[in-house]
């Protein structure tokens, strides 16, 4: 301890901290204007990294994302444990060998393509076949992999469900790995062809078995010692501070004894769903409140990456076969998968679409790829890598949209409050409830109500002017003495408006109107004239109402045909 | 006189509000009667009454046959349920009652306007009491108003 301040370090952190800020923020309000315009906010995010960083204003250096190389990894983490918290085991066991079908298609299909048609056009560009098959089949390795966080991020933004999305969560889950084992073949037979160096393909694999093998251990351990934390954390703090604390710890100790770190955060968070489901959903809910800025700021880090002003004419070429190959190879192998498979129609149909993103792994097997080969090959995975990451994160969050929406997979999982905001007044109110004059006699009403099952009733004058309501409360009263309702009217029993709602009012406002005055109707007015009536509107049919409707999505959204 | 819910009618009606009628006609007993309650509730005028009870009785005449009426109406502004009763000896011809008859009782309940089990009581209670024919003559029969009170509040508890 010297007791000087080391400016230095001192303004590092500050800058870092800067950027974080200016991500955060900016991040941020890219993606609300990217979702104002009905594209997906990850986009928007990525988008403002792009403009800070590399590729146009270069205000967050490469040192900077350096320094936050671990955040990026921990945000991954998180992503990870909340797909991972996605993957409860009885789909799988419905499910498990349809997935693993549909993840090998697809993923060898992009293989396969891309490795054919670049190593094609490099041959056609370069003449040497050696380096134009080296290139080939470790840019198909690469392009095998579906990236979750920015695919994933689309399914919850727009709480979607299904057969669709149950496939999409499973494989981007589980391509991953299928990358990693073609890449650590297709690396080692590249290194042999073009004389890069003498490590084997056994030692290879044996690497990769480590990096997925040790890192579900990983996950898996530190799972069950968070599920026993978390069954004696009673409040939401102390949950919070454990999960947190277990996802750095996973993160940390994958990083250290090499294993890939994604994978054992999704051990983690399927250990945590399985070993107990209930419990979990609140720890899952948890880390969804304050993951938002966590994504900002990896999203726009991705971004910022990104340096599409350095690359060689060439490579843009192979980037372009790349993406076009890409594609096809996904499609087909989707389309080939779900066949075999014999999964639902809307999987088959639209799952290529959701199969675009490309991020993390592919950009961190291409950066090892370029340890790997020196020159020009290792340059050009990297840089075409990060251009068609580029392109695959634009491209890749809208598709998946379209493909939700076609398949009919959007706001499937809402919550009730979610479902409850999207409708307004005029989608509950009841129009068909008998409106009584001020002189029915209450035999009348007594009769009708009999008859139907509404809890109160309006009262109009012959202008249809709402005079007051008679609720079933206040007849009930009424059973006191029959012959009351010989000679009693609707107007001796009914109650002056409380206050009512027009039509056009959100129904969330309408709810916490009737709960604020502890009624369970509101009469409801025309927001045009205020004296005609137009119904009513009860919690309980509204409760009724929105619960059938969560039944029918949770339905829908558990694979099951509606 | 106590029901079940221990309504005691007298907790309500008072003997300075028990009267005969000197007027014939719906409207003139009506005016009596609320010309009797007017003293009583604060904060409502005789003329909010008069239009209350009329409002009321343009829906549907409270003449509910065997000679009784029963004019009621709750109102914003009052404190309590006020009572008052009146005996007709011709009878009022022009009540418009279920049966067509004449009426000879009228009893005219005013209650505040958020006590709607309170009013509904008493309604019942009063109806029921004057379902009796013994009681009904007894009161008809009632030199004073005094033992229409009796009548009504007295000697069955």
């Amino acid at each position: 301890m010297t007791g000087i301040i080391n400016l230095d370090s001192a303004q590092g952190h500050l800058s870092a901290m800067i950027v974080i800020g200016l991500a955060v923020f900016f991040g941020t309000i890219g993606g609300r204007i990217f979702e104002r315009l009905r594209i997906p906010q990850v986009v928007g995010n990525i988008f403002i990294g792009l403009l800070l960083g590399q590729s146009v204003l270069g205000l967050i250096s490469r040192d900077t994302i350096r320094s936050l190389e671990s955040f990026s990894l921990f945000a991954l983490s998180v992503i990870g444990f909340l797909i991972g918290g996605e993957l409860h085991r009885d789909v799988f066991r419905k499910h498990g060998r349809r997935f693993l079908t549909i993840v090998l298609a697809e993923g060898l299909g992009a293989f396969i393509v891309v490795g054919l048609l670049v190593s094609w056009a490099t041959w056609m560009i370069t003449g040497n076949l050696a380096t134009s098959i080296a290139l080939g089949s470790v840019l198909g390795a690469i392009s095998s992999a579906t990236a979750p966080a920015a695919t994933v991020n689309v399914l919850w933004e727009y709480k979607a469900g299904g057969p669709l999305t149950t496939t999409v969560f499973a494989i981007v889950a589980m391509d991953d790995a299928l990358a990693l084992i073609l890449f650590s073949f297709t690396a080692a037979a590249a290194t042999m062809l073009t004389g890069h160096g003498t490590i084997g393909i056994m030692a290879s694999l044996g690497h990769v078995g480590w990096e997925l093998a040790g890192g579900m251990m990983l996950g898996t351990v530190i799972g069950y010692l968070l599920n026993l934390l978390l069954r004696r954390a009673q409040d939401r703090d102390s949950s919070l501070a454990f999960i947190i604390g277990a996802l750095a710890l996973s993160t940390g100790i994958g990083k250290l004894i090499g294993v890939d770190t994604i994978l054992a955060s999704m051990a983690l968070g399927f250990t945590i769903v399985n070993l107990a489901p209930r419990r979990s959903d609140k720890a899952f809910k948890i880390v969804e409140e304050f993951a938002p800025p966590i994504f900002v700021l990896f999203f726009v880090s991705v971004g910022a990456q990104l340096n599409v002003g350095g690359m060689a004419g060439w490579m843009w070429i192979i980037a372009f076969v790349y993406v076009i190959a890409r594609t096809i190879g996904k499609f087909l192998g989707a389309d080939i998968g779900s066949r075999l498979a014999k999964a639902p129609e809307s999987v088959r149909k639209y799952l290529g679409l959701c199969l675009f993103s490309q991020a993390g792994v592919a950009v961190g097997l291409s950066i090892s790829a370029s340890h790997r080969f020196s020159g020009d090959l290792g340059m050009a995975i990297i840089m075409i890598i990060a251009l068609t990451t580029f392109i695959a994160q634009i491209v890749g969050p809208p598709s998946v949209k379209h493909a939700l929406k076609k398949a009919g997979e959007v706001g499937m999982r809402i919550t009730e409050e979610d479902l409850i905001a999207s409708y307004r007044v005029a989608d509950m109110v009841n129009r068909s409830t008998k409106n009584f004059p001020p002189d029915t006699p209450l035999e009348t009403v007594l009769s009708h109500i009999a008859e139907t099952d509404e809890l109160a009733y309006p009262v109009v004058d012959d202008t249809g002017k709402l005079l007051g309501v008679v609720s079933l409360n206040e007849l009930r009263r009424s059973f006191m003495s029959r012959e009351l309702n010989k000679f009693l009217v609707v107007y001796d029993m009914m109650e002056p408006p409380t206050s009512f709602v027009t039509e056009d009012t959100p129904l969330t406002q309408a709810v916490s109107l009737m709960k604020r005055l502890e009624v369970d109707f509101l009469p409801v007015v025309s927001a045009q004239d205020r004296n005609r009536l137009v119904g009513m509107l009860e919690q309980q049919k509204i409760r009724q109402a929105i619960s059938r409707e969560i039944t029918r999505r949770t339905r829908v959204a558990e694979g099951e045909t509606a | 006189m106590t029901n079940g819910d221990g309504m005691r009618l007298s907790d309500y009606l008072t003997r300075d509000r028990t009267m005969i009628l000197k007027g014939d006609t719906k409207s003139a007993v009506l005016d009596e009667l609320i010309g009797a309650l007017a003293g009583y509730i604060e904060g409502v005028s005789r003329k909010q009454l008069t239009d209350a009870v009329n409002k009321r009785e343009a829906l549907m005449s409270t003449g509910i046959g065997l000679g009784i009426a029963v004019p009621h109406v709750r109102m914003e502004g009052v404190s309590d349920a006020f009572v008052t009763v009146g005996i007709s000896r011709e009878g009022i011809h022009d009540f418009e009652s279920m049966d067509e008859q004449p009426v000879r009782i009228i009893v005219l309940i005013v209650a505040p306007h958020d006590r709607h089990d309170l009013y509904i009581k008493l309604l019942a209670t009063v109806v029921s009491l004057l379902k009796e024919s013994s009681l009904r003559s007894r009161i008809t029969a009632a030199e004073t108003p005094e033992e229409i009170y009796t009548a009504l509040t007295g000697d069955r508890t």
